[in-house]
């Protein structure tokens, strides 16, 4: 973007600022559409349950610094570790990859102006924030869920947790699963169609394969989650029998549903991890990325092989060797894709020239714990090894090295990399070069303990041990990393807070990106891009002639401006070439009241007021037709 | 220890060397990006494009399968036979183990012997033990005799229990099962075959009726009050089965699976006040007074 | 390259027609409904497996006590359900030649037979809950379940199709153009799967 600009181009600016703008204020919040508000309003909701989920992680962590310890009750420390897991994984870590990462900055990275379906977008968050809200007032009443994040039966049902903790799990998650499906529809639906004419599918970034990668697991995860939980609430508010042995239900049902769903889920934690990696490893080590046609191919081979491998969940239930023995098997071929990636990004790093600033930093940190809590993971796939530390704290620090260091670490390394894209200010390098090293110390201290001390026979979930057992030593440091990851994870944050007040002024391309988002300006036009990008290879920024023959058509004019109204243009899936013009939808009521209706409905179904809960999606249904009545150019 | 777990530990052995070769090559090649960060290509042979993607494919690929198809061999077809469930009238001895919330039913098929939170068997024995469950999903896990296997509500399973040494070794809940799932631990007792015969011959002893004006009181606070309608003592009217069977009861090392010793005042202070070991426990304090307390313990002590 | 065209702004048939025919690639609701139709299947999938395990599981299969179910009525009125395609589709080539007056009869005709195949079966449904009970065991719960799940899939698209007849009473634009199309992918999809449930609803009669 020219600031220097011909007459023309500044009439062209102002045209599109005023078509595109929303206003400012709550009403503009509550209505808008806009793919970088929403984005944003995701960013910062997931921020608040992380602080929840974490400090649910200090309270359990404080619990276990010593034997026979008297903070938490039993069925308070239930309560608090079911509601960590919960929250972490449906309420933070997907929510901010695909809902905050993935929302606002692949259409950025397409050349897009918006995503597909912008009031679906909107809808997306406020029933996440509803979701959220809705499962926490169980906390708030005293019902929290309490039988663990995978909620195992007979023990969620009614008959061992009569009270409505797991209804609030069930419903909870259900409508959180909206929220989740439409994002991922939308997700999918934009990188197919809108992208920038000419970007063919061999000329996108990477980033956005693993959130196209990501989107079609959710698609074909949620459902059978979804199944699950409509068959356990089913059970325990109806009587039905889906579960019950007595009745010719079985218990392994719920086990087989739920990692179904379960597995491919973890996957759909990690893809977005690995695009935020792939973004930010060319920019700071000034190179392509090396076998970047094997990259892409493996972000979507991991989400397609992550579905045959389930039962390895349940390796000691008492399944047939046979059974085991296949899945183990698969479970082993899922390490390749991995072993692609990690491979591929470490020699980008040899062979580069890498800067190793903050972002940086992250991802060397994120390829680190990755690959231990990898081959943690592979260990389990040697049945005898996982039937003994299954249920054990070695899982527990398998998962967190997988979730917490390959999932979370590029999230923050992203938080810092878009932050001046986001914000137009600069952050502070020392202090966040500070914040990386606290976490990465306290991460491992808190983990690596873990496997020793599963390995030395402590099992999970459990809200005290005893004295004795060699456990106790282990715990406490394990409790002392907790507090030093929870202070560098506060100092990442405060930097952020206090950057974004006081940081130096951030231009357009801080860091040399390689991607579209660093050519406009920081933060970004309403419009994002006054002239739709022309693209002929995935590193669309460092492919000089492209971007000045864009320049040029913002002051001369031609087909890609289009400024005529509130547009977008639309492309062939596999090639981009141009199809048809767009006009986008712009703020409406319409999400929020949906969202709210759905909110009252579920509420309903909780308290098992059926027929109010019928009428309340009678109503949703009514201010459904209401949305389409207007038609997107009339919106 | 036992054979299955000795294998199970000589595999974790190899797995664990295999990932320290694999983590430290990586940190290695990390520690070179760090120190030729101002160069490009790879250090000494400088740029190179095609060896990167070819690189890949070796470390990323090639080496993978192959490390991999070894450990999947060794763990899954070899180890795993050990560890695989005995064919159900495969051995000498059978022993049922039945999970509660929050406490091990433990029977001997075939006589009457039924005990709570300890498994007695002979040392160096083949012993198949079934394992089920009366409410929700637990697990029986004894990590230095073998994995752990789940009860499953209408699927029992089956696990080889056999000690090299005669010794006590320590077993635990290890599938979440409500508040009390971090007490629900257990001890298996491995004894010399004929100290083992003797303790099986003990347990399937009916009790001799109680002597001494306290014993009998402290029968009569048990059978007359609430204890008889959740606990059973063989040879009593006493049948409940909420609690474990207390037959026996003093022969056992500790009470509540685990959590106290059986010993000292322990007894008492658990019945005066269940919840305070084991907050959410199925029992409740019986409100007795201090001296129906002592008639009671003096009666249940007298349990061998 | 021609122009691309400003598809979202024919709001007249004609031009609406004009857009259609003008696409290289299937717009944006083609793909949403398309993705819906991949969610909704990957969720009947599971309902279906499910019943099969619960099947396996079992030792009597309806269970003692209940009749197996009947083939002939299930099948003639799936057979039905499925003819209402036909309408479906011819109602999306009128749309695409802007005829909006014979575009919205054919809709007509297919609600009509969808609300008439509902009725039927939500009458059927209420004789089988005469017989048998979900809360009895665990094939009355897969069976009610699967079939009620169906049956508002159904009755969600007649109300999609009640939504289109409201919306063209004031003629055709791109939007509703596309609006037929992706209603009646929603259709088809719907007729496949009533075939489906209704070959897993009567397996045991088999």
């Amino acid at each position: 973007m020219a600031s220097v600009a011909a007459p023309k181009a500044r009439e062209r600016i102002d045209r599109l600022q005023r078509i595109w703008e929303e206003p400012s204020g709550v009403v503009g919040w509550l209505t808008t559409v806009d793919h970088k508000r929403i984005g944003l309003m995701f960013f910062f909701t997931s921020l608040a349950f992380f602080a929840a989920g974490g400090v649910e992680a200090l309270l359990i962590r404080t619990q276990l610094i010593s034997p026979n310890g008297g903070l938490l009750s039993p069925n308070a420390f239930d309560e608090a570790m079911t509601m960590h897991g919960v929250t972490m994984i449906f309420l933070v870590v997907v929510p901010m990859s695909i809902g905050a990462f993935g929302n606002y900055l692949l259409p950025l990275m397409i050349g897009a102006r918006d995503l597909a379906f912008p009031r679906m977008n909107a809808l997306s968050f406020w029933i996440y924030l509803a979701s959220g809200i809705f499962v926490y007032t169980g906390l708030a009443i005293g019902s929290a869920p309490n039988a663990g994040w995978f909620d195992y039966l007979p023990l969620g049902s009614k008959q061992f947790a009569p009270g409505p903790n797991i209804d609030f799990y069930t419903l909870g998650l259900i409508f959180n699963g909206l929220s989740t499906t439409a994002t991922a529809v939308n997700l999918i639906v934009t990188t197919f169609k809108l992208r920038a004419p000419g970007m063919s599918l061999n000329r996108m970034p990477l980033f956005c394969y693993a959130m196209l990668a990501t989107s079609f697991a959710l698609v074909f995860a949620l459902p059978p989650l979804n199944t699950a939980l409509i068959f356990l609430e089913l059970d325990r508010a109806v009587g039905f029998h889906f579960f019950d042995i007595a009745k010719g239900g079985d218990t392994l049902l719920w086990q087989h549903l739920f990692w179904i769903f379960g597995h491919p889920e973890v996957y759909i934690i990690i893809l977005p991890a690995f695009g935020i990696a792939t973004a930010i490893i060319p920019t700071f080590t000034r190179r392509k990325m090396v076998a970047f046609p094997l990259v892409a191919l493996a972000e979507v081979l991991v989400a397609f092989i992550g579905f045959g491998v389930w039962v390895h969940h349940m390796f000691a239930v008492g399944l047939e060797t046979i059974t085991t023995i296949y899945f183990a098997a698969a479970s082993l071929i899922i390490v390749i894709p991995s072993g692609i990636q990690l491979f591929a990004w470490i020699t980008t790093i040899l062979t580069g020239t890498p800067r190793f600033k903050t972002p940086l930093l992250w991802i060397v940190g994120f390829i680190v714990l990755f690959l231990l809590g990898g081959l943690s993971g592979v260990t389990f796939a040697a049945i005898p090894f996982d039937q003994q530390l299954t249920d054990t704290y070695y899982v527990v620090a398998h998962f967190h090295y997988v979730i917490f260091g390959a999932a979370v670490f590029p999230l923050l390394g992203g938080m810092y990399y878009w932050f001046p894209k986001v914000t137009g200010r600069m952050y502070y390098e020392r202090v966040g070069q500070a914040s990386f090293w606290l976490s990465f110390v306290g991460m491992n201290l808190t983990f690596f303990p873990m496997h020793i001390v599963g390995l030395l026979g402590m099992p999970r979930r459990q809200y005290t041990y005893p004295s004795g057992l060699g456990w106790t030593g282990y715990n406490l440091v394990e409790t002392i990393g907790s507090y030093l990851l929870a202070a560098g994870l506060l100092l990442v944050v405060t930097n952020l807070a206090v950057s974004l007040f006081r940081g130096a002024r951030a231009g357009n391309d801080p860091f040399g990106g390689d991607t579209l988002e660093w050519s406009t300006s920081s933060p970004p036009p309403s419009y994002n891009y006054a002239v739709i990008p022309r693209v002929t290879s995935p590193y669309a920024m460092w492919d000089r002639e492209d971007r000045e023959a864009d320049e040029r058509d913002l002051a001369g004019g031609g087909k890609r401006v289009l400024e005529t109204g509130h547009e977008t243009p639309a492309s062939s899936v596999l090639d981009a070439d141009w199809d048809e013009v767009l006009d986008m939808p712009s703020k409406s009521w319409a999400p929020l009241l949906l969202a709210a209706m759905l909110a009252a409905t579920f509420a309903m179904l909780l308290t098992r007021h059926y027929v109010v809960a019928a009428t309340c999606g009678a109503l949703a249904l009514l201010v459904l037709g209401g949305w389409h009545w207007k038609e997107p150019q009339e919106a | 220890m036992s054979e299955p777990a000795r294998d199970i530990a000589t595999l974790s052995w190899w797995m664990f060397a295999i990932a320290a070769v694999v983590f430290g090559g990586a940190l290695f090649l990390l520690l070179l990006a760090w120190m030729g960060r101002g160069r490009e290509g790879f250090p000494v042979i400088g740029k190179r494009e095609k060896l990167e993607s070819r690189a890949v494919v070796l470390f990323g690929i090639v080496i993978p399968v192959v490390v991999l198809v070894g450990v999947f061999a060794f763990a899954n077809l070899v180890v795993l036979k050990d560890t695989d469930a005995p064919k159900a009238s495969s051995t000498a001895l059978t022993v049922e183990v039945t999970g509660h919330q929050w406490f091990w039913e433990v029977r001997y098929p075939g006589t009457r012997a039924v005990t709570a939170n300890e498994i007695h068997i002979p040392a160096r024995t083949r012993v198949n033990l079934v394992a089920k469950t009366d409410d929700v999903i637990h697990s029986i896990w004894i990590p230095r005799l073998n994995r752990k296997i789940d009860t499953i509500p209408g699927h029992p399973n089956r696990i080889l229990l056999y000690a090299d040494e005669p010794g006590r070794y320590r077993g635990q809940c290890a599938e979440f099962c409500g508040l009390q799932h971090a007490h629900m631990a257990m001890y298996v007792f491995a004894d010399p075959p004929d100290r083992f015969r003797a303790w099986l011959r003990n347990m399937q002893r009916p009790e001799p009726a109680p002597s001494g004006p306290s014993e009998r009181s402290g029968e009569r606070t048990f059978m007359d009050g609430q204890c008889a309608s959740c606990h059973t003592i063989r040879g009593t009217p006493a049948r409940g089965d909420i609690g474990p069977d207390l037959t026996h009861l003093r022969s056992r090392t500790t009470l509540a699976g685990l959590t106290i010793p059986n010993r000292g005042g322990y007894l008492l202070r658990w019945i005066r006040n269940p919840q305070h070991f084991k907050p959410g426990n199925k029992m409740p304090a019986l409100g007795l007074s201090d001296r129906q307390l002592q008639k009671l313990v003096t009666y249940l002590e007298g349990l061998r | 390259m021609s122009e691309p065209s400003h598809s979202t702004r024919a709001t007249s048939g004609v031009a609406a027609s004009y857009a259609a025919r003008r696409r290289i690639s299937f717009p944006l609701g083609w793909w949403g409904v398309m993705l819906l139709v991949a969610t909704e299947t990957a969720f009947f999938g599971t309902l279906i497996a499910s019943y099969f395990y619960l099947r396996l599981k079992a030792h009597q299969w309806p269970p003692a006590g209940i009749d197996p179910p009947d083939m002939t009525a299930p099948l003639i009125l799936t057979g039905v359900l499925v003819t209402s395609s036909v309408p479906m589709l011819l109602a999306v080539r009128a749309a695409r030649d802007a005829r909006t007056g014979r575009t919205w009869l054919l809709l007509l005709v297919a609600a009509l037979i969808q609300a008439a195949y509902l009725g039927v079966q939500i009458h059927f449904f209420g004789s089988d809950l005469d017989k048998f009970d979900p809360g009895d065991n665990a094939y009355g719960s897969i069976y009610f379940t699967l079939l009620a799940a169906h049956h508002l899939h159904v009755l969600v698209g007649i109300l999609l199709i009640v939504w289109l007849l409201a919306r063209l009473v004031t003629g055709l634009t791109n939007y509703r153009v596309t609006a037929v199309w992706v209603v009646a992918i929603y259709w088809y999809f719907v007729s496949i799967l009533a075939v489906a449930v209704v070959l897993t609803q009567i397996s045991p009669s088999l």
